[in-house]
């Protein structure tokens, strides 16, 4: 059986400068979990869909000890499900698959999924923390409104992990040296189509609101737009402890956060 | 066996000159480099000297990352609203086989680290070196480094870790450091369309300035700089670490106050500032070299002090890229001969004293000291302004002065005695002669 | 022509974020689907057209399966809009996929034919013109919502779940806790800094913090320390937080910890130097020892639990 670690390749400067391209912290985290959930005697793969300079992250990845590397020589601007199609390619029949849960691109956290529905396995996606047991695996899954889903991970799945879930284990000057000429497989990926939607600069879109309350014109223009409204509250002041303490409890009481 | 032949620790201009000239003479090298890659966080001014690569990598001038070609130098004396600049210009060192240029640091340390690599040197980066492994005997047998399991040997182990090296005072080969033998560097960017840059100064195509500058350094010792690049400039200033402290202070007034002088304001007039950076400087200091040599280790560029930067000087990334070479010339010799001690390394010392790296130091040793004193700081460039102030000026109906009696009164109404004056021309005149 | 319709998926009565701007994006028209959607339903006062689809799975994967499903069965040709929300994000290549078209997520704006992306996280937007059938994901919070309910026509789709994946079980869904709650979703924060001398008075901070129903934060100096693991950390390198409100213990306020704090409503500072950033960016700044300050504070909250 094999783990499999998927690391975006993002150059995040317009340049396409590749001195500064690499991983995203959720990558790195999926390969920290690749290397420590692999049980005795299994490969830990890490793949990377991108261009030649890519295999930096996956020489890194070789000196922290992944068994195997493949980069899969695709055009990163494909879509997140041609990626996923050409990844799974190689992740057919692994046993855990281990994703970032965004790249360093902000991509769309798309890719994961459509892993999973590749591959046919279970998902369990957005994962903040991460117990790894000899049969099963404990994960907590982030839900909206700061609900938390416990999920048991038994069998075959695809798991994406935040940047904050681990910490990527330093490599051995021995590794970095012998990663330089390990060999790294590259597949052809197949051709497809590179999207070419023009970037505009981010603008906010006009929110809908609900409507103002006031009597007059002029009250419902400052009940939307706040002016007039008490600034600079700012204060300083010299307190003893206690004072100080006594003045934070009472404060916070004036401000409607304690009852 | 060892691990390498030889560790060359830092892949600054020093460290990478270093494992091409080891790696050529087929030696096992490995270039360690704490950056992410080479020169990410290394800084300057802006101009190299790059014709000792001559030697090193042939036309080098088709591949460099190279922003423009110096084809003129200035020297500006700054009072505190007038200014007296030399201008020199050759449209010859436009071309092969050039004078100076002005370069990114990031792109020049990156670009000459590939030579190494393409040498056959192994580049090892984002790996700090904490520390010297030694045998029984004292001599160097290696490095330690913050990874795991990172404890490397090597016959010879060249230091090229920069200012302040710590890998040379951990062998000893420093006496004492005094915070008088260095000054602070500072330096900002400013960004400005390419047209733009090239009207102001004077240019056109890949043909830049480099400005040094006495004076405009609010008082405190030291000098300033203007460098082109493409489509930025490099503005900054040298400052002498007691005085800055001293005077209490920071850096950044001081450029801004260089920004606000009147020859200089118009020059860089609606830049955007793209970066600030600070990084301490060997001053020019013969007299603070440390021993380069010791058993199985070598010291080249700034860590051993090879750095001319007196104010108008800021020359230190050609005495880094000779020195490294001349060290990595040495140790591969040394290992080929089986013989790593001091005596069959000093090589390195006997060519650092034959070539401009230690000639040029020498005459210079006293040009530092002199630049940086109070009375050349502080009084010459009032002195010389007014004094040209009053030749040029016209205010007829009365009658010139001769030029005697101007110089003798501006010499008395700033403070110069006349025979300081003399001692100070004749050790300019003895140092740059 | 075809229209939009949203897919919102619900866990146990629950509409996610983001959910009521997706309906409102499809003009009123949305399928509600999973657990307790139909008493869901009852809070969607954007909704004019509710397919509900009352499955008792909180699986994003059969979600999108199942959605798919019904709008075959329901003969529809809509594209659809899906919220960004942890369900939604997961359930949409599922629904793409078992449709057969493309997948554009993280829209701010979705039309039949116009859709907008954010990307390179929210610096960019690019603007997609499908000339198909697709889905796509709709931010939450982009566009508001405009409350004025109508009365929404609901009818009820029966369908016969499929069984999830077992290796991938559903185990508890954890109600929000302040003190194991992300620092990102917390809206009271009580941050610790290098002014706080040893390890211990970060155990002190968390239990003042859980008085006051916040979540403990804390500097890149304590991280390095290893006095809080990074998940607390705040700023450029740690997590980008939200709070309306934050207390700083002994934080000079450099800018790589502040440019992660967000716009709080209300910040108070204990600091013993009157004039570092944090204290100027302060609505209360109380110059004093804040290891001191910590030390009554435990006492007048427990004095103020006894009471
Ligand atoms: C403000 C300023 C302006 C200057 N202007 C000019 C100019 O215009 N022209 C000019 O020629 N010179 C200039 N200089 C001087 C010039 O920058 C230096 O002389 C030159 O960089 C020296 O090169 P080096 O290779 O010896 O050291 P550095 O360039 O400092 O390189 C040292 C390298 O070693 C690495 N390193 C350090 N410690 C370790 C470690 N423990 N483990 C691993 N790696 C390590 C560093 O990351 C770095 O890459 C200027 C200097 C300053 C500060
Ligand atoms: C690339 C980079 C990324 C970084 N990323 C982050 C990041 O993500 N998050 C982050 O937080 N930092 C980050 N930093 C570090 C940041 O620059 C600051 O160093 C750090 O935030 C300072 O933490 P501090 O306020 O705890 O410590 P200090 O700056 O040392 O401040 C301690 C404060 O405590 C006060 N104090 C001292 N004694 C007492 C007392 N008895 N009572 C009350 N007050 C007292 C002092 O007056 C001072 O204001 C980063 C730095 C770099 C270079
Ligand atoms: N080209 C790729 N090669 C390998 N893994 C990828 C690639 N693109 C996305 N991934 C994985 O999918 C995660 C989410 O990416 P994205 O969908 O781009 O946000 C990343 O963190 C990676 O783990």
């Amino acid at each position: 059986m094999t783990v499999i670690a998927c690391l975006k390749w993002v150059t995040p400067r317009a340049d396409d400068d590749d001195r500064f391209a690499g991983i995203s912290a959720a990558d790195q985290s999926a390969l920290e979990f690749a290397l420590l959930s692999a049980q005795p005697g299994e490969d830990v793969v890490a793949v990377c869909a991108g261009p030649s300079g890519a295999e930096r992250a996956l020489r890194d990845a070789i000196a922290c000890g992944v068994t195997r590397a493949v980069r899969i020589d695709l055009d990163p601007r494909v879509s997140s499900l041609a990626v996923a199609s050409a990844v799974a390619s190689v992740a057919t029949g692994a046993r855990l698959v281990w994703c970032g849960d965004y790249s360093l691109d902000r991509g769309t956290g798309s890719m994961p999924g459509f892993l999973a529905a590749r591959l046919g396995i279970g998902q369990a996606l957005g994962l903040i923390d991460v117990t790894i047991a000899d049969d099963a695996m404990t994960v907590v899954r982030r839900l909206d409104g700061a609900r938390r889903e416990i999920v048991r991970v038994s069998g075959p799945a695809v798991l994406s992990v935040e940047g904050s879930t681990a910490r990527l284990r330093r490599a051995s000057l021995r590794g970095v040296l012998a990663a330089d000429t390990a060999t790294i497989d590259v597949i052809t990926g197949p051709s497809s189509v590179v999207d070419t939607v023009d970037e505009k600069p981010f603008r906010p879109r006009a929110r809908a609101l609900a409507a103002p309350v006031g009597a007059s014109a002029l009250d419902r223009v400052r009940s939307l737009t706040d002016a007039g409204a008490a600034t600079g509250r700012s204060e300083t002041v010299v307190l003893d402890p206690p004072a100080a303490a006594a003045r934070i409890v009472s404060t916070l009481r004036e401000w409607g956060y304690l009852g | 066996m060892s691990d390498a032949d030889v560790i060359v620790v830092g892949a600054g201009p020093a460290g990478s000159c270093a494992a091409i000239a080891a790696a050529r003479a087929g030696r096992r090298v490995i270039l360690i480099e704490r950056g992410p890659f080479p020169g990410s966080k290394n800084m300057y001014g802006g101009v190299v000297y790059p014709r000792i690569l001559d030697e090193l990598v042939p036309r080098w001038w088709e591949t460099a990352p190279i922003q423009r070609w110096v084809v003129r130098r200035s020297t500006m004396v700054l009072s505190e609203t007038g200014a007296l600049t030399v201008d020199y210009r050759s449209n010859a060192w436009g071309e092969p086989p050039y004078n100076g240029a002005t370069a990114y640091r990031p792109d020049f340390d990156e670009w000459l680290s590939r030579q190494a690599v393409a040498a056959g040197a192994q580049l090892v980066t984002s790996t700090t070196v904490t520390g010297l492994l030694r045998d029984a005997s004292g001599r160097v047998t290696g490095v330690r480094t913050d990874r795991p399991d990172g404890d490397l040997t090597a016959s010879v182990v060249i230091a090229c870790d920069g200012v302040n090296s710590f890998l040379a005072k951990e062998a000893g080969l420093y006496t004492a450091t005094d915070p008088s033998n260095f000054t602070l560097g500072a330096k900002e960017t400013l960004a400005l369309p390419k047209h733009v840059i090239d009207e102001r100064f004077g240019v056109r195509d890949d043909q830049g300035v480099d400005i040094e500058i006495l004076g405009g350094t609010s008082g405190v010792n030291g000098g300033g700089f203007v460098y082109t690049n493409l489509d930025t400039i490099a503005l900054g200033v040298v400052l002498k670490l007691p005085k800055l402290a001293a005077q209490k202070k920071r850096p950044e007034e001081i450029i801004a106050t260089l920004k606000a002088h009147p020859a200089i304001a118009p020059l860089i007039e609606g830049a955007e500032v793209k970066e600030y950076s600070a990084h301490v400087i060997p001053e020019a200091g013969y007299s603070m070299m440390p021993t380069m040599v010791t058993d199985g280790m070598l010291v080249a560029g700034d860590a051993a002090a090879l750095c001319l930067a007196a104010g108008i000087w800021l020359e230190g990334v050609n005495f880094a890229m000779a020195s490294g070479m001349y060290a990595g010339d040495a140790a591969a010799a040394a290992v080929a001969r089986n013989d790593v001690s001091t005596k069959s390394l000093s090589a390195y010392s006997d060519r650092l004293n034959a070539t401009f790296v230690l000639r040029d130091h020498k005459k210079l040793r006293k040009v530092p000291g002199l630049v940086l004193s109070d009375r050349v700081q502080q009084k010459y460039p009032a002195f010389v302004t007014s004094v040209v102030e009053r030749v040029f000026r016209v205010d007829n109906p009365q009658p010139k002065p001769g030029l005697r009696r101007i110089v003798r009164e501006e010499r008395k109404r700033a403070g110069i005695k006349l025979s300081q004056l003399i001692r100070d021309g004749w050790t300019g005149l003895r140092g740059f002669g | 022509m075809s229209a939009l319709v949203a897919v919102v998926p619900v866990r146990a009565g629950v509409v996610p974020a983001g959910g009521p701007e997706a309906i409102a994006e499809a003009s009123g028209r949305a399928i509600v689907i999973g657990s307790g959607a139909a008493q869901a339903t009852d809070d969607l006062t954007e909704a004019r057209e509710v397919t509900v689809v009352d499955v008792n799975v909180s699986d994003p994967q059969i979600w999108g399966r199942l959605a798919a499903e019904v709008l075959t069965q329901l003969g529809s040709t809509d594209s659809v809009v899906v919220p960004a929300s942890p369900d939604g994000r997961d359930l949409a290549p599922h629904l793409a996929l078992a449709l057969g078209v493309d997948l554009l997520s993280g829209a701010t704006e979705v039309s039949p034919t116009r859709v907008r992306v954010a990307r390179r996280g929210g610096l960019a937007i690019a603007e997609h013109r499908p000339s198909g059938r697709f889905v796509a994901t709709l931010q939450p919070g982009v566009r508001g919502v405009d409350s004025s309910s109508t009365a929404a026509t609901v009818s009820t789709v029966d369908v016969s779940a499929p069984a999830s994946s077992p290796a991938v079980v559903s185990h508890d869904v954890l109600p929000p806790d302040v003190s194991t709650m992300d620092l990102a979703e917390a809206p009271r924060i009580v941050g610790g800094g290098a002014g706080l001398t040893d390890a211990e008075r970060f155990t002190q901070l968390a239990e003042f913090a859980r008085a006051i129903d916040a979540s403990m934060g804390v500097t890149r100096v304590i991280t390095d320390r290893g006095w809080a693991p990074h998940q607390r950390q705040i700023g450029t390198t740690g997590i980008v937080v939200d709070p309306t409100l934050y207390l700083a213990f002994g934080i000079s306020g450099a800018v790589q910890h502040t440019s992660g704090l967000g716009q709080p409503d209300h910040i108070i500072s204990v600091n013993t130097d009157a004039h570092c950033p944090m204290m100027q960016m302060a609505d209360l700044a109380i110059v004093s020892d804040a290891n001191a300050v910590l030390d009554e504070l435990a006492a007048l909250l427990s004095k103020d639990s006894a009471s």
